[in-house]
């Protein structure tokens, strides 16, 4: 668990604090991102984490220890850092790179060479291929994978990535992101992750931290919460106008409570159970119908236009 | 042709290449002893770095037979004095190349490996000093070609020397002498800079290399 | 030796009255003289580099041995040079040697400096400066050269510094200049003649190196906006 408790960062001769008053958990196993505009404070705040940089106020506390009960190396060696300049050695091949710091914890070879390649597998980088090119024989979003895998090598409890996949193409990053999500569901651990792209938040949160010019918190929450109540005008701005579809694009139309079909069914176009209620929405809009029938675990269920809206709808309220 | 090759037969040519040698190989030693901690005290400090930096550009701008000269009312005739002046004349090359080459690691790679907990020695030793050993070889092999040269001029303060060869030729109007004398010091600086042409790439890591032909 | 000893058998460092004393006589005419010979000696390399650096810039295979060749004299101690080339006959000794000498050194420099410069060159501007008709001459004059011109002065100044220390020892063998005092001032045993010698010497090498560089900011383009 890591927790901020009050923290502040104003750089030296400069007069305005850049992370302001910051308070907020993050709890055991969860991804926590950090979104906001460029400049708003995101790295600063990831790295007081592991004390590349210290607050001016307050604390950080992780599993309720202040950070500072450490040394800062020790500290650092159990908390996996992807860099947003990503800073791969220029004189070390990929491997010696990614095994860094499982050698500074005198792991065995046999051990730290299974776990590059199952590493450099992960990211989507042949290691048979890629295992003993130099970085300047990488390209920009290849280093940047190779950067990730770095951060993981000792399997740290904890993990700070700070746009880890800035620099990869958007076909490439979903892929990265879909592996991401999955493979955290079962390693479970604690992530901060720091991005400018809400979408990319919203996917890979548990929670999102919304930061504002200045480093003031916004808004902490689900990512579900933040779409259905965002807290402030520069929150809902943030989220953009579709933030309703967003809403839609976290749920599964298997999930939605729906009354089974009682005979009707017949001649309405069919849905699987596993897609987005967005996607649905969108299906059904395209064939033009109003009604449909989802089929999950053999179970038939009726999904109509007017139990998407009613979800779209009923955590909305208006803001006083 | 012969004569001069009979030159390098006198019993006392031996001992004179031996004085250049030494006198160059001494001087360089020191010169790195001095320069390399200075160079790893100010790495991390801009303010420190470009001070070392400004202080090797004046010191190279002083001619070599300045330096040498200088010793002389300071601290007479001889070996020492020479050996001094030397060590002055090799340190500036080191000390800027050193220096300019630990700076310019760039700082993302550094602040990489602080992120992942390598202590500040661990960085020197793993980051730093690899990723500046071609810089910093670049300026060895600067000072040592430098200072056999100016190992020649050590004669004018009693330094002995082949540069001594020089002097008595040109005294004597032998020209024997003078190009036995010419050539031998020619071909050391020539040797000088192919060796430590070598132990320059030796010490440069592959993936530097890779890394300086993409840009 | 002691330092008394030393003190007693040189006098005081620095005797002010006889720099005073033999300020325009002495003093001014050396410097004249150092000027005009690293003077002289780079406008001569210069002359020699520019073809030789634009013909290794087209003709590619020409660069290393071009390199190769220049390296090595510039690698050769210049007490050796200058005892080699006065017994080259037409050069001799005195001032001649001493140029031919600064000049062997400088090629080296200025060379690498002129092929560097052309090749930073983009190819679209010559591109489109042959689409709009210029011959391969017009293109050289008016478009390669000014564009590579910062890079030469570049190379201009390293050679411009190296050539004023090497020039002192050119005065051993009667090549004048600022190191005559200083070869005086050891047979003399008289430190002020070294001092002021060696003080000029630096001061011209460090007042060319910084009016060279402002020549050079001058003409890149992105100096002159990040000063503004
Ligand atoms: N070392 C420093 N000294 C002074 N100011 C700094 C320093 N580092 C960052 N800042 C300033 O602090 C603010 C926050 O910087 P930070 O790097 O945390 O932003 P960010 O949210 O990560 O932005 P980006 O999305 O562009 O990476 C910026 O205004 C930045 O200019
Ligand atoms: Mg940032």
């Amino acid at each position: 668990m890591i927790e901020f408790r009050g923290v502040s960062k104003t750089y030296p001769g400069t007069e305005r604090p850049v992370v302001n008053d910051l308070s907020f958990e993050v709890p055991e196993g969860e991804v926590c991102v950090l979104v906001g505009p460029s400049g708003c404070g995101k790295t600063t705040s990831m790295r007081m984490v592991n004390r590349l940089i210290e607050p001016s106020q307050g604390e950080v506390l992780i599993d309720g220890e202040p950070n500072t009960a450490m040394s800062g190396t020790q500290l650092r060696r159990k908390i996996g850092y992807a860099i947003q300049q990503i800073g791969l050695f220029p004189h070390r091949t990929i491997a010696d790179n990614v095994a860094i710091v499982p050698s500074l914890l005198e792991w065995d070879r046999d051990r730290i060479k299974e776990r590059v390649d199952g590493l450099l597998d992960l990211v989507g980088l042949s290691p048979d291929d890629y295992r003993d090119r130099y970085p300047a024989e990488l390209s920009g979003g290849q280093q940047q994978r190779v950067g990730v895998a770095r951060a993981m090598a000792a399997d740290p409890p904890i993990m700070l990535m700070d746009e880890p996949f800035g620099a990869v193409d958007p076909i490439t990053r979903e892929r990265l992101q879909d592996e991401f999500v999955k493979i955290q569901d079962d390693i479970k651990k604690t992530i901060v992750f720091v991005t400018h792209d809400i979408d990319e938040a919203i996917k890979m949160g548990d929670k999102i931290a919304i930061l504002r010019q200045g480093g003031f918190l916004e808004q902490y929450d689900s990512p579900e919460n933040i779409l259905a109540n965002p807290a402030s005008e520069f929150v809902e701005s943030f989220v953009g106008a579709d933030r309703v579809l967003k809403r839609l694009s976290l749920m599964r139309v298997g999930d939605m409570n729906l009354e089974p079909v009682n005979g009707e069914g017949s001649g309405l176009p069919a849905i699987s159970g596993d897609l987005t209620v967005r996607d649905a929405l969108s299906e059904m809009m395209g064939s033009g119908t109003e009604r449909a029938v989802v089929e999950r675990d053999g179970e038939r269920r009726l999904i109509t236009m007017s139990a998407i809206e009613e979800l779209s709808q009923d955590r909305e309220r208006p803001r006083e | 042709m012969e004569a001069i090759f009979e030159v390098t037969q006198r019993p006392n040519f031996p001992e004179l290449l031996q004085t250049h040698i030494v006198l160059s190989v001494v001087s360089l030693l020191i010169a790195i002893a001095i320069a390399i901690p200075v160079s790893l005290a100010v790495r991390n400090t801009p303010l420190g770095s470009a001070i070392a930096i400004n202080i090797g550009n004046v010191g190279r701008a002083v001619p070599s037979i300045a330096i040498l000269a200088l010793a002389l009312p300071v601290l007479g005739f001889g070996f020492a004095p020479s050996l001094l002046a030397l060590t002055l004349l090799a340190i500036p090359p080191i000390l800027i190349n050193a220096a300019t080459g630990l700076k310019e690691v760039s700082r993302e790679v550094v602040d990489a490996a602080r992120g992942m907990g390598l202590s500040e020695a661990q960085i020197l030793s793993r980051i730093q000093l690899p990723i500046a050993m071609p810089v910093i070889f670049a300026g060895i092999r600067t000072s040592a070609v430098q200072v056999v040269a100016a190992a020649t001029l050590a004669t004018f303060i009693g330094g002995g020397g082949l540069g001594e060869l020089i002097v008595e030729g040109l005294q004597r109007s032998d020209t024997p002498v003078l190009l036995a004398g010419s050539f031998t010091i020619a071909l050391l600086a020539i040797a000088t800079e192919l060796i430590f042409g070598g132990l320059e790439r030796a010490f440069t890591p592959k993936g530097l290399r890779l890394a300086r032909k993409k840009k | 030796m002691s330092r008394i000893n030393l003190l007693q058998t040189y006098g005081p460092l620095i005797e002010w009255d006889w720099i005073s004393e033999n300020f325009v006589e002495d003093i001014l005419p050396a410097l004249q003289g150092h000027i005009f010979l690293s003077a002289v000696s780079v406008a001569i390399a210069l002359a020699i580099s520019l073809p030789l650096g634009i013909l290794a810039a087209r003709y590619r295979t020409a660069y290393a041995p071009v390199t190769f060749v220049t390296g090595l004299l510039y690698t050769i101690p210049s007490l050796a040079m200058f005892g080699i080339l006065i017994t080259v006959p037409g050069i001799g000794i005195g001032p001649r040697a001493v140029i031919v000498a600064l000049v062997a050194y400088s090629l080296l420099v200025l060379i690498r400096n002129v092929v560097a410069g052309l090749d930073a060159v983009p190819p679209e501007t010559i591109d489109a400066a042959k689409g709009m008709g210029l011959t391969p001459a017009q293109i050289l004059f008016g478009v390669e050269l000014p564009l590579a011109l910062p890079v030469i002065v570049a190379g201009i100044r390293i050679a411009t510094v190296t050539i004023i220390g090497i020039a002192t020892i050119g005065a051993y063998i009667s090549g004048g200049g600022l190191g005559k005092m200083i070869f005086d001032g050891i047979n003399r045993g008289f430190p002020t003649m070294i001092i002021t010698g060696a003080v000029l010497a630096t001061a011209l090498a460090i007042v060319a190196d910084v009016s060279l560089l402002a020549v050079e900011r001058r003409l890149r383009p992105w100096a002159r906006t990040r000063r503004a």
